[in-house]
């Protein structure tokens, strides 16, 4: 038994070592697993990297409450009447002094210039209040200040400054006829809300002629994750034609929405994956026939034929890994905290990072090696069955 | 002729190794030619949108309303031809996810200004003629399995009627189709005047307008007048060309062309490796033949073009299929049930990808082309 894999090892050994003399070949199949690979994790990367923004938007302890059917705060809307009603809502958590812990908020979508393609874009607009702050987890002014109740001032999401022009702080932006300074930067730790704009919500109302209506609310559960007495008292006053959800539902629900993308790339690099298939199978098909006499002399002096199919095995697969991280760090480099935006639920933009997790430097390398196995089978099982009588004739 | 017997037979050699470079070809060109399918397609609403044609929005956004009275304005303005207003209804059908692009319109003047959409002149007629009635693209109507006559209720995810149920009830009056393969069939229109009526939000305001202008040449002086109409009024408009509209509109989901191209870039690449280092190795291989052929007098511009030939062989035979299967991707894409513009596979693929085919084959063949002419008798029938 010792014999058997020291004759493995011995074979093997001798096939990587003899692949600077197959240089060019055996890059090339290299290279065609590694573009594979970055083509794969690059799709993979964006569709994460989107559901990560959006599930990490959303928690279990807020629930947000959209009109009936709306599915997204932009189509949703709500009188104050109804948010006063649905605020005294059980099942939401009170303050110190006994108040309901609630935010009602607006929801309007205005142009912002996106930098990557100079083009108008649909950037949200966030009318909302302190109690709204108070609500999301993280959220800092990271330079300027906060707005002030009453003015046209906003405060804009880092991520907002990142991909689009026209968002400056200081800068004066006008929305129809009314002017509005940009008085602050804020961020909310990489979630989806530093796409938006926020606003006071009463100056949001009275400029963009929203009377008293809102769009959506959001408040604070007495129990995380437990929005059931809401959903009870909701269900029990045919006044309230609403849905109630916690916001980690809401935003997973929309985070799904480049899963097509990652399907998309999966099909691709299947496909590309054939291609480079047929580069591994053309590289190690050449490999073995220009090692023919050196596997005939080997059996001739006893190596048993598995050494032989050990060896090519080995060495496809050690090639199709080395294009696999080869493909992964390109990725990594190119890709990882690569910064997009994309329609999102909303009908707004979504700024999002490319994220590429371990999760996915695993996929990207099981793809290398599944073109390594099947590229290296059908070779392998040739150099098992070259008849040792080749070790003493012309060879190719 | 002796040429091409020898061509043909050194290309078949080595039939698997034939193979796997074939292969490989066609899998690039088979993702070349479905990606250009679907760049063309999203493309299309930039290609087919007229010339002649305008958008009027809300200046803070397309999203924002205008008032109604905006549009007997419009129409006064000169070189305006035709106007309709159009508002979005988030319509979607029996299930929430099942959502689509649903407009209420000025059904007298629509389908002047949309004179894409084809319907026959009594359709038209029946249309203007009921206050309930929709007109359903094809695809759309396809999707849902909607027939003319029917009556079928439509819910709206932001609009109510007045008794606080968010469906209407339709009537089917026509399915149009598109004057061309590629026009948008997945949008349906009705009655503004049914929805100002019903809903319950307080009416009299539109989404945006369309404009269709007596001359593209006059665009420029009509989108002037048009947004000076209403400067300093609560709501500002801004006029574009349809194109730049659409345009803008698409590139919000994101930068799909430089998506598609790297991708096909990458593909193409990948292949220009392994078919070019195939290549070069199965002329090495052949050093020996090489020097026997110009021992026996073949000169070395003739080996010289028949080692090109050979490659430019190869590039077409796997190009050819590839394209051929990607016509065959696209008409499975456009039968899947999904929501997405129609693909078309026409003449521009297939000249775009020849070029690219002879150009995968001077590339891949010049390197061994070039070895085999400068090949030295001597060295090569002694390198053996």
């Amino acid at each position: 038994m010792r014999g058997f894999f020291s004759q493995i090892a011995t074979v093997v050994a001798m096939n990587i070592m003899s692949l600077p003399r197959r240089l060019w070949m055996s890059l090339a199949a290299v290279f065609a697993v590694s573009v594979v690979v970055a083509v794969l994790l690059a799709f993979l990367a964006m569709a994460k990297g989107f559901e990560e923004t959006l599930a990490g938007t959303g928690t279990e302890s807020v629930a947000i409450i959209t009109r009936t059917g709306s599915q997204s705060e932009l189509n949703s809307s709500m009188s104050r009447d109804t948010v006063n009603l649905v605020s005294t809502a059980p099942g939401i958590a009170q303050n110190a002094a006994g108040d309901p812990e609630y935010s009602a908020e607006l929801y309007v979508i205005v142009d912002g210039i996106k930098r990557s393609t100079q083009g108008k874009a649909n950037i949200p607009m966030r009318g909302i209040s302190p109690q709204g702050f108070s609500l999301r987890e993280q959220v800092t002014i990271v330079e300027g200040r906060m707005f002030e109740p009453g003015r046209n001032e906003i405060v804009a999401g880092q991520g907002v400054q990142r991909e689009f022009d026209g968002f400056e702080l200081g800068r004066e932006i006008r929305f129809g006829k009314t002017a509005w300074e940009v008085v602050g930067i804020f961020s909310t730790g990489g979630s989806a809300f530093e796409s938006e704009l926020w606003a006071d919500a009463p100056t949001v109302q009275s400029q963009f002629q929203r009377g008293s209506s809102f769009q959506t609310v959001r408040a604070r559960l007495e129990q995380p994750g437990n929005v059931e007495p809401i959903q009870q008292f909701i269900d029990n006053d045919p006044q309230l034609i609403l849905d109630v959800e916690t916001e980690a539902d809401f935003f997973a629900g929309q985070g799904r929405a480049l899963t097509g993308i990652a399907i998309f790339g999966w099909i691709l690099s299947f496909v590309m994956g054939l291609g480079a298939l047929a580069g591994a199978l053309n590289t190690m098909y050449t490999s073995v026939a220009s090692r023919i006499r050196e596997i005939a002399t080997l059996r001739a002096i006893g190596f048993s034929n598995s050494s032989a199919f050990v060896g090519t095995l080995v060495e496809s697969l050690v090639l199709s890994v080395i294009g696999g991280i080869v493909g992964a760090l390109a990725a990594w480099l190119f890709f990882d905290g690569f910064s997009a935006s994309t329609l999102g639920a909303s009908f707004t933009q979504v700024v999002f990072t490319f994220e590429l997790t371990p999760e996915l430097f695993i996929n990207g390398i099981l793809l290398a090696l599944t073109i390594g196995l099947i590229g290296g089978l059908f070779p392998a099982w040739r150099a098992a069955r070259v008849p040792v009588v080749m070790a003493f004739q012309g060879g190719e | 002729m002796k040429d091409v017997y020898l061509i043909l037979k050194n290309l078949t050699r080595k039939p698997l190794r034939l193979f796997l470079t074939v292969f490989a070809t066609f899998i690039a060109f088979m993702i070349f030619g479905t990606l250009t399918a679907f760049q063309q397609a999203f493309d299309a609403g930039v290609d087919l949108a007229a010339d002649d044609r305008l958008v009027v929005v809300n200046k803070i956004n397309f999203t924002q309303s205008l008032p109604i009275a905006y549009v007997n304005r419009v129409r006064a303005v000169e070189d305006v031809e035709a106007v309709t207003h159009l508002n979005w209804f988030g319509g979607y059908y029996q299930e929430p996810v099942d959502q689509f692009a649903m407009f209420a319109v000025d059904a007298e003047n629509f389908l002047t200004v949309y004179d894409e959409l084809l319907v026959s002149d009594s359709e038209r007629a029946a249309w203007i003629a009921n206050r309930q009635g929709l007109i359903a693209g094809k695809s759309i109507a396809e999707r849902f399995g909607w027939q003319v006559g029917e009556r079928i209720p439509v819910n709206s995810n932001i609009f109510s009627q007045r008794d606080g149920r968010t469906d209407w009830d339709f009537d089917v009056i026509a399915i149009y189709e598109g004057a061309d393969p590629q026009t948008d069939t997945n949008s349906v229109y009705f009655h503004y005047e049914y929805f100002n009526e019903t809903q319950s939000f307080g009416g009299d305001w539109i989404g945006f307008m369309g404009v269709r202008t007596s001359d593209p040449e006059r665009n420029e002086a009509v989108i002037q007048a048009i947004d000076e109409l209403f400067v300093n009024s609560p709501a500002e408009t801004e006029t574009v060309p349809e194109k730049a509209f659409n345009k803008a509109f698409i590139e919000q989901i994101g930068n799909l062309s430089l998506i598609l191209t790297s991708v096909v870039l990458a593909a193409f690449f990948v292949i220009l490796v392994i078919v070019g280092n195939s290549m070069i190795l199965s002329i090495r291989e052949r050093t020996s033949e090489i020097g026997v052929m110009k021992t026996l007098g073949f000169t070395s511009g003739r080996i010289f073009r028949m080692v090109l030939a050979e490659s430019l062989l190869l590039a077409i035979l796997g190009g050819v299929l590839g394209i051929l299967a990607s016509g065959a991707m696209v008409a499975l894409v456009n039968q899947a049930p999904i929501q997405l513009p129609v693909l078309v596979l026409g003449g521009s693929v297939w000249s775009q990808a020849l070029l690219f085919m002879i150009g995968l084959g001077l590339i891949t063949g010049i390197v061994p082309a070039t070895n085999a002419l400068r090949l030295n008798i001597i060295t090569a029938l002694s390198r053996s």
